[in-house]
């Protein structure tokens, strides 16, 4: 009598909980190789930073984020990587702006796909593919360079790449279409009953542009600017390319400091700084993403 | 070209024309000028350019280098892919059909790959491998699971998309007329909700075949992704051949695109970060 009633309770917490053995493989992996390696190299960054000693010695300082703040190396590292993320954020916008605007208003199905197949061509393609046909376009011996001596516009080339602007180009291109998907939507959904009141109401195209349709983009676009200011901040393949590691930014000091130097806490102390710097602006991104979607961004 | 059409194209100004013309010669320049490069029968692309050859197509299938390095990450990428819809699918079923104090805090959990920087994450893992020692560092299947971290968001945002949009009455018109419930799932709710797994595992193919950051700490002369092949050699030269695996790349994404206009609505794709 006993054992019955057992089996059949175990069973019956068994088929109450079965469903969780969805969620389970994924679960573990998650848990075993992205949470605790996470709050490892967290751990680590706040252990006393030895060259060449990867093991947890539990002797816990500040030490390696002092060294952040006080060496300019690394200092002025943040400065660079924070500057060019925030101007690629703005000047991202300014750009993909007009494209998100056409494609939110081109009612057409075939062109609307069409628009937005190359955008997700453009974003998807590897990173890497897109930054040589940059570097063939704007270095030295490129195309730019090699089209202007041959007008004889120039006589040397002009270091259009191996230098911050270049740093920025490649930002934007990595970018814009992050932006133009996040503002797409949000232009979508202004009623084109509002701009047509404004205009009812004697306003000028341009006024109702800038005084009806802007304002109500402003979710979008503070959403576009954050997330493309997380992404570029965090990016190690264009500075790296792009600025031919003469721009020096917190990423590259990352992969230097551990690859090449073998100094484990000082550089998982950059990561965790890069990380919290990119959290931030997520953070406020999804703030603002809840905000305008109703949760659904 | 019809009338509305034609007014459509003329309210939408000028500015916004050539704004939108700016914004696609920088998305799409660089990539015909890779197309370009890996096309032209000179050594390197130059203004003007010389001519047209496959002469770098086919130096790229004898090279060693690149078409190893592509094969790798195209068996590399189909691994993930499996793995990643197979995880994430369960998982999204798992997220969108049982609310549990906490739900929404696992949702945040598996979408958190998508803001972490990939470097940090690729960094976390690796000191992960080599100070735990198990002899994932530096291996195939190390990598693996460093791709199935950052692709299963995608298959987990596009899957409880499409189940979102699922009326889950037909489930239960099912199950009331005797279906058990792993036959309901399958012979209903699958089949309406294929085409969100099928883009989500397109997504996981293409965001793995050009994973750059993750990769970066994980590589090794055997385990060289396409990516991280072609980083390596851009750091020195321009070689054509890297250009013209460049131009099969491009076809791959070109199609898988065109295959996710297919699955999904385009217009209602607002983003690729899920929340």
């Amino acid at each position: 009598m006993e054992d019955t009633k057992d089996k059949n309770n175990f069973l019956r917490i068994f088929y109450t909980y079965r469903p969780i053995l969805l969620v389970l493989p994924a679960l573990i992996l998650f848990i075993i190789f992205f949470i605790i390696p996470v709050l490892s190299m967290f751990v680590l960054a706040f252990d006393k930073p030895v060259t060449g000693v990867l093991d947890l010695q539990g002797k816990w300082t500040l030490k390696s984020f002092l060294r952040i703040y006080n060496r300019s190396l690394y200092f002025d590292a943040a400065v660079t990587s924070v500057s060019l993320a925030a101007l690629a954020s703005f000047i991202t916008l300014i750009i993909g702006y007009p494209l998100a605007y056409l494609i939110a208003k081109t009612e057409n199905v075939a062109r609307n796909t069409f628009l937005m197949i190359l955008v997700l061509c453009a974003m998807q393609l590897d990173m890497v593919i897109r930054l040589f046909g940059l570097m063939v376009l704007m270095g030295d011996n490129g195309l730019i360079n090699g089209a202007l001596m041959y007008f004889n516009i120039i006589e040397k080339p002009i270091g259009l790449m191996y230098n911050k602007l270049g740093v920025l180009v490649g930002l934007v291109q990595f970018s814009l279409p992050f932006m133009v998907l996040s503002l797409i939507g949000i232009i979508r959904g202004i009623s084109p009953a509002v701009v047509e009141a404004s205009r009812s109401l004697g306003a000028s195209p341009n006024q109702a542009f800038w005084k009806i349709i802007i304002p109500l983009s402003m979710p979008g676009i503070l959403a576009g600017t954050l997330l493309v200011f997380a992404i570029s901040i965090s990016s190690y393949i264009v500075p790296a390319l792009m600025g031919g590691w003469k721009v020096m930014v917190m990423p590259l000091h990352v992969y230097q400091q551990i690859a090449e130097m073998g100094k484990w806490q000082f550089g998982s102390a950059i990561a965790v700084v890069l990380f919290c710097t990119s959290l931030l602006s997520v953070i406020v991104y999804q703030r603002v993403a809840i905000r305008i979607g109703g949760g659904r961004a | 070209m019809s009338k509305a059409k034609i007014r459509e194209v003329n309210e939408l100004g000028t500015l916004v024309k050539i704004g939108s013309g700016i914004a696609l010669a920088i998305l799409l320049i660089p990539v015909f000028i890779v197309v370009l490069t890996g096309l032209n029968s000179g050594d390197h692309l130059t203004f003007p350019p010389e001519g047209i050859s496959l002469r770098w197509i086919f130096a790229f299938f004898r090279s060693e280098e690149f078409l190893s390095a592509f094969l790798f990450s195209f068996g590399l990428a189909l691994i993930t892919m499996t793995l990643s819809t197979i995880f994430g699918t369960l998982a999204a079923i798992f997220i969108t059909r049982f609310s549990f104090p906490g739900s929404q805090l696992l949702r945040a959990l598996f979408l958190s790959p998508l803001i972490l920087p990939g470097i940090v994450l690729g960094l976390a893992l690796y000191i992960f491998y080599v100070s735990t020692d198990i002899g994932l560092a530096r291996s195939y299947p190390g990598m693996v699971i460093a791709h199935m971290l950052v692709t299963m968001p995608y298959v987990i945002g596009t899957v409880s998309a499409s189940l979102f949009n699922f009326d889950l009455n037909l489930e239960q018109a099912a199950r009331s007329l005797g279906a058990s419930p792993l036959k309901a799932f399958r012979k209903v709710t699958l089949p309406n909700i294929s085409n969100g797994v099928m883009a989500g595992s397109v997504f996981a193919f293409i965001v793995s075949f050009g994973q750059f950051d993750v990769s970066l700490f994980m590589a090794t002369p055997n385990n060289t992704p396409l990516p991280i092949a072609l980083y390596w050699s851009l750091r020195y030269t321009f070689e054509p051949t890297a250009a013209a695996a460049g131009i099969f790349a491009i076809a791959l994404v070109i199609t898988s695109m065109l295959i996710t206009s297919k699955l999904v609505n385009l217009q209602k794709f607002s983003g690729v970060k899920f929340d």
